[in-house]
């Protein structure tokens, strides 16, 4: 354990000792109206049982929260945010060695005789007082190009996508390591008491066909206390598992229930001692008043048709990216600290026309619609909005190429993500490729340094925010020197 | 859980500070006196007046600020300083010297630890890295009595000390609590007495099988006044097979055992006969010499035994992947770094992985040797890929004794029909009627391959479109000839595709190929393809539309394009030239596909206008049969007899091989006489294949006859290899025997050899740690440099030889940890007691803490009655919330959906619930399981509310409190026995009269609710799969039920006590 952490939980152990502990275990044998005091205490402990660390943030916060919507498969960014019109002239032409400069491929191409130039099919327009340059597939994003930071620079090393995206999203291509919404959760804490920290949502797709996996890990705590893993929020079933009490159990009798448990607990901790009894009398009371926050979370009935409209049709059909996408809004003015949206199926290594729009067609109004209502509430500012995925696609195609369909394999060497919010500087583009929007020619940005720039917008010196693991202070953004990408930020 | 850097590119490594090295010893030498007396104030462990113990108070401060870069790692280190090894830290360069033991003035450490200069401090600003007050004081004393090193503590041999003297025995109840005592003294402390028998039993029972006593049990405890009351408990549940199930999931955490393969499709993988192996050799008592020797190299071992082969699926049981594009000689590096690392730690605490890209930074660990190490499990006869199969070889097959009784059964009845079909064949008597050109007749006719009926044998497969294939008459749709047609309407591409026709149109120069369609003028498609099928479907005709229709390469013979659609409304013959679809001659037409892109077409009569005698002498002429082999390219048969057709030989033995082949398998005359035999040889392989998939299987470790060969990889990069190593150990190590070959047995061996310092240490400290919560070394992983100081250091000692000494006896040494008085402590906490000891890493009182995962499940069924305590097999799905797999898995992955099982399955002990790595159950990790990507050798042990929702409402645990209810309403008429009985059960102790009082409040409050809403009762009561009592009244039973619930949820009851 860190020794912040462990001098911290020391005093909030002995704090809870003497402040709660054995006093409410004297009111209790004295007979007192005990399950309120017990709800009293323990929601004080619980409010402060998941504080930040001390010393966080490093420095005053621009964002305190982060919404990542997560393209899982890796979108093209030449057929999105990466306009290359020159590529045009180009088609089934040979990518010169020059550009490709023997670098490593996957075996799914490796072994092709040809590597042909697929020209993007899709008109790109300006959008904006910044006229950051938008595919037709992403019309109603761009609309708020002037909130966005668009990096065309971001490059990783990984290739195939399972160590792709384990390495984005928690700095290593292995599993084993704490999720970049763990790390925020065990920096920052959290905000709300009813509610986890981090929380996680897997919506469906459109281009129903087979989608590359996700993984618990991605939002899992690794070597972090299993506490500040991400929670699903999910679509089938209990929104957030085993919320919803049993059939035929309803919240009086719930009550009832976790009044006797109380009582009995206190009973044991009066006879033990352990500090720990308390802490599980709090945890019940937190349960409970989850139990009645997620319905509460859940139910949009009283969302204003304007709203829902900016989030486009879907948003009322649970499951989808749009209703995630307003879930999140929901969650951010809840506090959560840390919002993550897996949109998988962007993984186009043949008949990209055919699934690209549809897959764009699901986020693209959606993020329109979030930012929009973020604008709309005044969160925006304080809200970090990430949008990108694993690695980026290649210029040449993969498989049949026709002017009108391609596909396209896997790119480590750049690709493209947005960014928005708190702490951003809007209406910019950062970074250059080359012409094949194959080589990174200006600012290139790591994905640890895309990690580095989201701690930073939450107040976070990614070199300070460590965990002593196997003797090593180990942190999201690796043992490298990464920078904060500072042209980007507001 | 480690810090490896595998292929982890781009720049160097970040060094923590840029000082220039030489430079650093030129700078002005200066004292901060004013500093200094500040410090003396500040003491830490050593207290006032004890020495310095250089590993216990130095080490671990220079450890952790200095040795990054004044340490052993080579490349990193900084003005070629070391701080762990002694003759450099105190040497003289360029006048300069760290170290000057008893001087301060002369040390420059001392300077540039306490300097007012920011660009002189040490640890440099930039790292992060600040040494507290008490830490420079301790530094300070240290150079001033002389600054002594020791080699780190763990790396030493241990020592047998001698009991600490204490002076009140009577505590004691054996050698373990001396050392236990002696520091409670030390610290002014004193233990607490024994529990109280029921919390003992409860603790005992926990912690050896995984599951609480029975009441019968607690009276038979209670009963048994004698002294040895207690031994013979704890000798009873030594001997209880529940043992080696309790005991196996530790190690099961540690050699990160999963049900699926982990990594991207991560399809289920069979690996349960490896667990199965563990709760036995567990059960059994295994030497734990042994248990690592089979497990690290029990296929090498001299005529290993099936066993000894399962154990070696140890080395099988890291994450695997088949992910398309991925790169072989990346994941064999990836597999043996695993396989090193988690050895390293399983075994001896190190944490090599943190030498895969460089020198270990705290540990004498150099890259070379841990390649040299990595070396040793390099060499697995493996692929790469795992292929997305449950047995990846190299696997092993399990037949049980009937089984493997049957198979033989099989083989001899197998060889005998084999025999008897070679003396068929030696009896007849074959001439080739002799070559034979196709025979023709003088006109071309019309053969017909699809009219009305599906063709003869053929199979009728939809691909695409709306509906299943759909035939017409002129009552329903447009006929051309016959009876029927064909009629298909599509939005995309759709295809009805006949296919293996047992009467194929064999077809010649010249010849043209014909079918009929009507286009529904008020739906035409954009484009229409004929397809052909001989060996393969390369054969296509299409008008229309080049695009719509994607298959064939464009401008090619695969994709003819025949022009324009034809005209719709009314019947149109299609035709196509069979040379221009480039079909040899004696080409035999086995399939038809009619294709459209959308639009409405009825189909009909297709054939072939062809002068061929349609004739297949095949099974005549073994000249016909070759020659039409070699036209189609002989699909379907073994690869050797394709060889001896294309070879086209004259060698004698070819020949007779072939006609062999020929007169068993195709020759009518040797047909007529070998069907029945080849129908009896059919049946009998069936049956043996059907044996053959029930036999389950597992992986194991194989050594690949060369070795792969291991090298240094730079930064450790799969393909940036540097020097070539070979295998071998750390030097800091004793050595492996010289006389033996480095392999996984010599080094299997050498980890259990009595001169090695770790590994004794290591496994001791696992058990102190599985019995007390935390180990007598806190960082269970790592007793390197960076691990902590033990509690006890002379105790562990103590017990890693007398470990050693016993034989790695486990069971005795377990059962000496829970016969101590300390293991037996009350574990009340006084706050003063807690304010001095938190942890209870002094073991001031007895050990307390929440139970794990599987024990909370297995609890729950146990107490409820339903846990079915059947024994190992295939790993089972119990309850599991819809959605959770389906949410993350590859659509294509065969754990992708979960299918829950049902009645007995779902009851089993937590050991057996198939764990999926990248989705492990939820009830399980919520409870702080780990994924099993990683080695786990520590458990997390948090308390969240999601817990709390898991334990009150997952159906297991509402299921589980039903059947509790059930019990206490059973046990008896009288209330309060009812609810004595249910508290027993939940917590081994009748409850005090409060106690009773307040489970009665709920109870009434329970029925009171259920009496006024019965529905609500019976939905209560319908939770899970087995039936509820028809017997009871639901509305008393959900009153149960709740308060079952409650008993389950009680603090006491989530914790061992």
């Amino acid at each position: 354990m860190n020794p912040f952490q462990e001098h911290l939980h020391l005093l909030s152990r002995r704090h809870f000792f003497k402040s709660t502990g054995l006093a409410v275990g004297r009111i209790a044998l004295a007979g007192l109206m005990l399950p309120e005091v017990v709800r009293a205490s323990s929601s004080k402990i619980a409010a402060q049982a998941h504080p930040s660390l001390p010393g966080l943030p490093h420095f005053a916060p621009k964002a305190k929260r982060l919404i990542y919507l997560f393209m899982n498969g890796g979108p093209s960014q030449m057929d999105l945010l990466d306009y290359k019109p020159g590529m045009r002239k180009s088609f089934d032409a040979d990518l010169p060695e020059s550009i490709r400069m023997g670098q490593r491929l996957t075996t799914m191409t490796s072994g092709q005789s040809r590597f042909p130039i697929a020209p993007s099919k899709y008109e790109f327009k300006q959008y904006g007082k910044s006229g950051t340059w938008f595919s037709e597939l992403l019309k109603n994003t761009a609309q708020v190009a002037d909130e966005m930071a668009v990096i065309k620079s971001v490059h990783t090393e990984a290739i195939n996508h399972d160590p792709a995206v384990t390495y984005i999203q928690t700095g290593r291509q292995i599993p084993g390591n704490a999720s970049l919404g763990s790390w925020l959760s065990y920096g920052l804490g959290s905000e709300c008491d009813n509610l986890p920290a981090f929380v996680v949502m897997t919506p469906s797709w459109s281009a129903k066909r087979d989608a590359q996996a996700l993984y618990q890990r991605l939002w899992g705590s690794g070597f972090l206390p299993t506490k500040h893993a991400g929670v699903s929020l999910r679509a089938k079933g209990d929104p957030v598992l085993f919320i919803k009490d049993p059939p035929g159990v309803d919240s009086r009798t719930r009550r009832d229930m976790l009044d006797a448990l109380a009582q009995l607990n206190l009973l044991e901790h009066k006879k033990i001692g352990d500090p720990e009894i308390n802490t599980r009398i709090s945890q019940y009371e937190m349960a409970f008043r989850m139990q009645s926050s997620v319905p509460d979370l859940t139910d949009i009935s009283k969302e204003s048709k304007a709203t829902l409209e900016l989030y486009g049709p879907e948003a009322t059909t649970p499951g989808t990216f749009s209703h995630s996408a307003l879930m999140a809004r929901r969650l951010a003015e809840r506090g959560v600290r840390c919002i993550e949206i897996f949109h998988r199926e962007w993984d186009h290594h043949t008949d990209l026309p055919r699934d690209l729009p549809l897959q764009c067609r699901d986020v693209d109004r959606a993020s329109y619609g979030l930012i929009t209502d973020l604008k709309n509430r005044g969160m925006l500012d304080e809200t970090l909005v990430v949008w990108g995925g694993e690695f980026g696609r290649t210029v040449y195609c993969q498989g049949k190429l026709t002017k009108e369909d391609y596909g396209r394999d896997h790119h480590p060497r750049c690709f493209s993500m947005w960014m928005a919010g708190g702490g951003i500087k809007g209406g910019m583009t950062y970074g250059e490729t080359d012409d094949f929007s194959y080589n990174v020619v200006k600012d290139p940005v790591h994905i640890s340094e895309i990690n580095a720039t989201i701690l930073h917008c939450l107040g976070i010196d990614h070199r300070k925010l460590t965990f002593k693991f196997q003797g090593l202070d180990q942190r999201l953004t690796g043992v490298e020197e990464r920078d904060v990408v500072k042209g980007i930020l507001s | 859980m480690s810090n490896t850097e595998i292929a982890i590119r781009g720049r160097g490594v970040a060094c923590a500070h840029a000082l220039s090295g030489v430079m650093l010893f030129h700078l002005r030498r200066f004292i901060c006196c004013a500093l200094f007396g500040l410090l003396v104030v500040a003491a830490a462990h050593a207290g006032e007046n004890a020495v310095v113990d250089f590993n216990r108070d130095i080490r671990p401060i220079l450890s952790e600020n200095c040795f990054s870069c004044h340490g052993p790692d080579e490349k990193k280190r900084k003005a070629k300083l070391r701080l762990d090894v002694r003759d450099i830290a105190v040497s003289v360069r360029e006048s300069v010297q760290a170290v000057k033991p008893k001087d301060l003035d002369g040390s420059e450490l001392w300077r540039r630890i306490t300097t007012k200069d920011e660009d002189d401090l040490m640890p440099p600003s930039d790292s992060n890295k600040k040494l507290t007050a008490p830490q420079i004081a301790m530094l300070r004393r240290w150079i001033l009595e002389g600054a002594e090193y020791k080699g780190h503590w763990s790396f030493e041999p241990p020592i047998k000390s001698g009991l600490p003297k204490i002076s009140d025995k009577r505590w004691v109840k054996n050698d373990i609590d001396y050392f236990i005592a002696a520091k409670l003294a030390d610290k002014k402390m004193k233990p607490e007495p024994e529990a109280a028998k029921e919390t003992l039993i409860r603790r005992v029972t926990f912690d050896l099988t995984g599951l609480p006593p029975t009441p019968e049990e607690v009276d038979a405890f209670l009963a048994d006044k004698k002294s040895d009351a207690y031994e013979k408990l704890v000798d009873r549940l030594l001997q209880s097979p529940r043992y080696g199930e309790q005991q196996a999931r530790y190690w099961l955490d540690a050699v990160r055992y999963g049900d699926t393969h982990g990594l991207h499709l991560d399809n289920e993988r069979s690996m349960w006969p490896y667990r199965d192996w563990v709760v036995n050799a567990l059960n059994e008592n295994m030497p734990f010499d042994q248990f690592t020797v089979w497990q690290i190299a029990g296929d090498l071992l001299p005529d290993a035994t099936r066993e000894q082969k399962v154990a070696s699926g140890y080395n099988r049981c890291n994450i695997t992947t088949s992910e398309g594009g991925a790169i072989d000689d990346e994941f064999y590096v990836r597999y043996a770094i695993d396989r090193t690392e988690t050895t390293a730690i399983n075994w001896m605490g190190l944490t090599a992985g943190c030498a895969v890209c460089h020198d270990h930074k705290f540990d004498p660990i150099s890259q070379k040797e841990f390649y040299s190490l990595y070396s040793i499990f390099n060499n697995n006869n493996e692929k790469a890929m795992d292929g997305g199969i449950a047995l990846t070889p190299p696997m092993l097959k399990l037949p049980s004794a009937e089984q493997e009784k049957q198979l033989a059964e099989f083989d001899q009845q197998i060889a005998g029909v084999k025999k008897e079909m070679d003396a068929a064949v030696a009896n007849l008597d074959y001439k080739d009627p002799g070559p034979h050109e196709l025979e023709k007749v003088t006109e071309p006719r019309e053969i017909i391959f699809f009219e009305d009926e599906i063709p003869v044998g053929a199979k009728a497969v939809k691909i695409g479109g709306t509906s299943e294939l759909e035939l017409v008459t002129t009552n329903t749709g447009k006929v051309f000839s016959g009876a029927k047609a064909i009629k298909r309407s599509a939005t995309g591409v759709a295809q009805d595709v006949f296919e293996n026709s047992m009467q194929p149109l064999i077809v010649g120069n010249g010849d043209k190929l014909f079918a009929h369609i009507f286009i529904d003028p008020a739906n035409p498609p954009k484009a229409i393809m004929l397809q052909f099928k001989t060996t393969d479907w390369n054969y296509r005709a299409n008008w229309g539309d080049e695009e719509a229709i994607p298959y064939g390469e464009k401008g090619s013979e695969k994709k003819l394009m025949m022009g324009p659609l034809p005209k719709a409304g009314e019947w149109v013959r299609l035709e196509v030239e069979t040379d221009k679809l480039a079909m040899k001659d004696g080409l035999r037409i086995n399939g038809v596909a009619f294709t459209q892109h959308g639009g409405t077409i009825f189909w009909d009569k297709a054939g072939a206008m062809t002068q061929l005698v349609q004739k297949d002498r095949s099974a005549e002429s073994q000249w016909a049969w070759e020659a039409h082999q070699r036209a189609e390219g002989a699909g379907g048969l073994p690869t050797e007899i394709t060889t001896l057709i294309k070879k086209n030989s004259t060698n004698d033995v070819d020949e007779k091989a072939l006609k062999n082949y020929y007169i068993k398998n195709v020759f009518s005359g040797g047909r007529i006489v070998l069907e029945p035999l080849n129908a009896k040889l059919k049946t009998l392989q069936d049956k043996r294949n059907e044996l053959e998939k029930q036999i389950p299987g597992t992986l194991v470790s194989q050594e690949m006859e060369k070795p792969r060969g291991a090298y240094i990889l730079r930064r450790g990069e799969y393909d940036q290899r540097g020097e070539e190593v070979q295998p071998g150990v750390p030097k800091f190590l004793p050595p492996l025997p010289a006389d033996e070959k480095t392999n996984r047995l010599s080094f299997a061996k050498w980890l259990v050899a009595p001169n090695h310092p770790l590994t004794s240490r290591v496994i001791v400290n696992r058990y102190w740690q599985q019995f007390f919560g935390t180990g007598l070394v806190k960082s269970a992983e790592d007793f390197g440099s960076q691990g902590e100081w033990p509690s006890h250091p002379e105790l562990l000692d103590w017990l890693a030889i007398h470990f050693m000494e016993s034989g790695w006896n486990v069971k005795a040494f377990q059962k000496l940890l829970v016969s101590s008085a300390a293991y037996r402590q009350d574990s009340r906490v006084t706050e003063k007691k807690y304010e001095i000891d938190p942890e209870n890493r002094l073991v001031s009182r007895g050990p307390r803490f929440r139970l794990d995962a599987e024990q909370i499940r297995d609890n729950a069924l146990f107490v409820g009655g339903i846990l079915e305590e059947k024994m190992g097999g295939r790993p089972v799905r119990p309850y599991q919330p819809e959605g959770i797999w389906e949410a993350v898995a590859y659509t294509k992955s065969d754990t992708a959906n979960y299918k829950q099982d049902h009645g007995d399955a779902l009851y089993r002990r937590s050991l057996y619930t198939l764990w999926k790595r990248t989705a492990a159950p939820a009830s399980m990790t919520t409870f702080d399981a780990p994924s099993r990507e990683k080695y786990c050798v520590r458990r997390e042990r948090t308390d969240t509310p999601l817990q709390a929702l898991v334990t009150m409402n997952d159906i297991q645990f509402v299921e589980a409190a039903r059947h509790l209810g059930e019990r206490m309403i059973q046990q008896s008429q009288n209330l309060d026995q009812r609810l004595e009985f249910g508290f027993r059960l939940v917590t081994a102790r009748r409850p005090s009269t409060s106690e009773k009082s307040i489970l009665k409040q709920a109870l009434q409050k329970h029925l009171t609710k259920y009496e006024s809403d019965p529905d609500s009762a019976g939905k209560l009561i319908a939770v899970g799969e087995s039936p509820a009592n028809k017997n009871l009244k639901s509305s008393e039973l959900a009153a149960y039920t709740m308060v079952a619930s409650l008993l389950l949820n009680l603090d006491e009851t989530l914790n061992k006590n």
